[in-house]
C-alpha cells in the first residue's frame, strides 16, 4: 500500500494471515484488486466467481468457476473450495450482475432487465449465504458483503441496481440476527462506486451538496478495503454485526 | 379522525384526485383507501381477491365516498396495466399510487436455510416486482398530472432487519432503495416518491393479542406511543398528508409511521 493512501495500521495487516477467505463474485469484476489485497495479507483465498476475466486472471488464488443460478451449483462450489483450501473463517461476498450496472430510466427498462437485475442479484446473495453457513455456523467466522454506497442514496437510472443492493443489505440484517449467537457476524460495507468498478465511471451518481463532499479529500483506493475486511474477521472487529461501514473517505456521513 | 366524511379535518386535502391503493382489501391497504376517500380522492382498490375489495369499496360508498374495486395480482405485469388503463378510463387520470400489497408469504417465520427459490420469487414478486410494474406503467400520468405522488409501503423491518423471515427484509429495504433511486430519477418530472414504514393494529395482529392479551403491554412498551398505529386513522390520514400539497419538498424518504419505534435514522 502507497503512502499518504491513508493505509491501515500495520497490525491489521495480520489478522488474516493464514486465514481461509473465499471471495465470492458474481457477475461485476470488483474483485482482482481486493484479491491481491487479501493474498498480500497472509491469507489463503478462493474466489468463486462467474466473471470471465477475473477466471483468466494470473493470480495465488483459487480459481472456482462457479455458476449462481441454482442452489445446488453455489453449494457445490462451496464445497470444493473447502475441500480444497479448509473451512472459510471470511467470506466476502459481492452479487452485482452486470445487467443491472446499464444506466437506464425505469420506464424504458425491459422485463428481462428487471429480473434479471434486482430479482437475480438478491436470489444470489440468498443462495451464497445459505451455502455459507453451512462452514461458518458450526465453527464461528465473518461474512462481508460489499456493494457500491449508491445503495444507500440512490442513483437516477439504476433504480433495479440500487434496490437489489438495499434488498441484499436488509437480508444481511435479517441473517445477522438469526445467526449471531453462533458466532457468525455479518455486515456490509459500502464503498465509493468507483473505486470498486470502472463500469461506474459514466453512472450519474448522486452529489453531496457541501463545500467539503468528500471529508478525506480523495477518491478511496480499491487496496483500501482488504485491511478493512481484515479488521471484521478479527476479533477486534467480531464485535461488528449488522452493520453498515461507509468506505468512502467520508462522503455521505449516512444517519 | 372523526366518523363521517363531511367532519374529516382532511376531506379536501385530496379533493378531485385519483388514487390507487394495491392490497386494499383488508387491513393497512383498506385504511389508507379510507383516508384518501376521507380526503376527497377518488380511489381504486386493487386486490387480489375481487370479494375483498368490493367490501372496501362498499365501505367507502356507504360513507359517501368515490371508490372502485378492480381484481388486480399486482405481480402479473399485464394485469397491473390493466389496472392502470382501467383506472385513467374510469376517473381520467391519475395522481396517486400506493403500493401496499404484500404477499402473503411475508408474516411467515422462517429461517435462511429453509426459503427455497419459489418463496423467495413470490415475495420478491409482490413487493419488487410489482414496485417496478406499477411505477412504469403509471409513469405518464404521474408526470402529466404534475402533482404525482408514488408511495412504496415498507416497513420497519426493512430499516431493522427484523429476524422472522429473512426474505422479508430484503424485500422491504429493496424497496426503500427502489424509492430513493427513482425519486432521483423522477424528481424532475415533478414526481415525488416516498416510502413509509407503518407499525399498525391489523386484523391478525388484533386476533393474537386478544388471544394472547399478556404480550400486549410488552409489544406496546416497544412504541413511544403506547400502541399500535389504526390503520386508517394513524397510517392513512399520514398518507393522506404525504400526498397533499402540504408535503411536496421531500421525496426519496422511508418515513416510520410507528408510535415511534425506530429512531435510529
Amino acid at each position: 500500500m502507497t503512502q499518504g493512501s491513508g493505509a491501515a495500521p500495520a497490525e491489521n495487516d495480520a489478522a488474516l494471515r493464514g486465514k481461509v477467505v473465499l471471495v465470492v463474485l458474481s457477475g461485476l469484476d470488483i474483485g482482482g484488486a481486493l484479491v491481491a489485497g487479501l493474498l498480500d495479507q497472509g491469507a489463503r483465498v478462493a474466489l468463486l466467481t462467474d466473471n470471465r476475466e477475473l477466471l483468466a486472471m494470473s493470480t495465488a488464488a483459487t480459481l472456482i468457476d462457479t455458476a449462481f443460478d441454482a442452489r445446488a451449483q453455489v453449494e457445490a462450489a462451496f464445497e470444493l473450495a473447502t475441500e480444497l483450501l479448509g473451512a472459510p473463517d471470511l467470506v466476502v461476498l459481492s452479487a452485482l450482475p452486470a445487467i443491472a450496472a446499464q444506466v437506464k430510466a425505469l420506464v424504458e427498462l425491459t422485463d428481462e432487465e428487471w429480473l434479471g437485475g434486482a430479482r437475480t442479484a438478491i436470489r444470489t446473495t440468498l443462495y451464497c449465504l445459505q451455502a455459507a453457513g453451512a462452514y461458518l455456523k458450526p465453527r464461528g467466522g465473518a461474512v462481508v458483503l460489499v456493494g457500491p454506497s449508491l445503495g444507500l442514496v440512490g442513483c437516477r437510472g439504476l433504480v433495479g441496481l440500487t434496490a437489489a443492493l438495499e434488498g441484499q443489505r436488509g437480508l444481511m440484517k435479517s441473517v445477522a440476527r438469526q445467526w449471531g449467537q453462533t458466532g457468525v457476524t455479518l455486515n456490509w460495507i459500502a464503498c465509493a462506486p468507483r473505486a470498486l468498478s470502472s463500469v461506474f465511471a459514466e453512472a450519474p451518481l448522486a452529489v453531496k451538496s457541501d463545500a467539503v463532499p468528500v471529508a478525506l479529500g480523495r477518491a478511496i483506493d480499491p487496496a483500501e478495503l482488504a485491511p478493512v475486511l481484515g479488521f471484521l474477521a478479527s476479533a477486534g472487529g467480531r464485535v461488528f454485526t449488522g452493520a453498515t461501514l461507509t468506505l468512502d473517505g467520508g462522503e455521505w456521513m449516512v444517519p | 379522525m372523526t366518523t363521517t366524511f363531511d367532519e374529516n379535518p382532511q376531506r379536501d386535502l385530496l379533493r378531485g384526485r385519483i388514487a390507487i391503493v394495491t392490497g386494499a382489501g383488508a387491513g393497512v391497504g383498506r385504511g389508507i383507501a379510507e383516508a384518501l376517500a376521507a380526503a376527497g380522492a377518488h380511489v381504486v382498490i386493487a386486490a387480489r381477491r375481487l370479494a375483498t375489495g368490493v367490501e372496501t369499496e362498499q365501505i367507502i360508498r356507504a360513507a359517501g365516498g368515490s371508490a372502485l374495486a378492480i381484481e388486480t395480482d399486482v405481480a402479473d405485469r399485464a394485469a397491473v396495466e390493466r389496472l392502470i388503463g382501467h383506472t385513467v378510463a374510469a376517473f381520467g387520470g391519475l395522481d396517486i399510487v400506493i403500493h401496499n400489497a404484500s404477499s402473503g408469504r411475508a408474516g411467515k417465520p422462517a429461517l435462511l436455510e429453509d426459503i427455497d427459490e419459489a418463496g423467495w420469487y413470490e415475495q420478491s414478486a409482490v413487493g419488487l416486482e410489482a414496485s417496478f410494474y406499477l411505477a412504469r406503467a403509471a409513469f405518464p400520468y404521474l408526470r402529466d398530472t404534475g402533482r404525482g405522488r408514488f408511495i412504496v409501503l415498507s416497513s420497519s423491518q426493512g430499516l431493522h432487519g427484523g429476524a422472522m423471515n429473512p426474505a422479508y427484509p430484503a424485500v422491504k429495504n429493496g424497496q426503500r432503495g427502489f424509492v430513493k433511486a427513482l425519486a432521483r430519477e423522477w424528481g424532475p418530472h415533478g414526481i415525488i416518491v416516498n416510502a413509509i414504514a407503518p407499525a399498525a393494529l391489523t386484523g391478525p395482529a388484533a386476533s393474537y393479542l386478544e388471544k394472547n392479551p399478556q404480550f400486549k403491554a410488552q409489544i406496546h412498551q416497544a412504541f413511544p406511543l403506547q400502541r399500535l398505529g389504526d390503520s386508517r386513522d394513524d397510517i392513512g390520514s399520514a398518507v393522506v398528508v404525504l400526498c397533499s400539497d402540504y408535503w411536496r419538498y421531500s421525496t426519496g424518504l422511508t418515513i416510520p409511521v410507528d408510535g415511534g419505534n425506530y429512531s435510529a435514522l
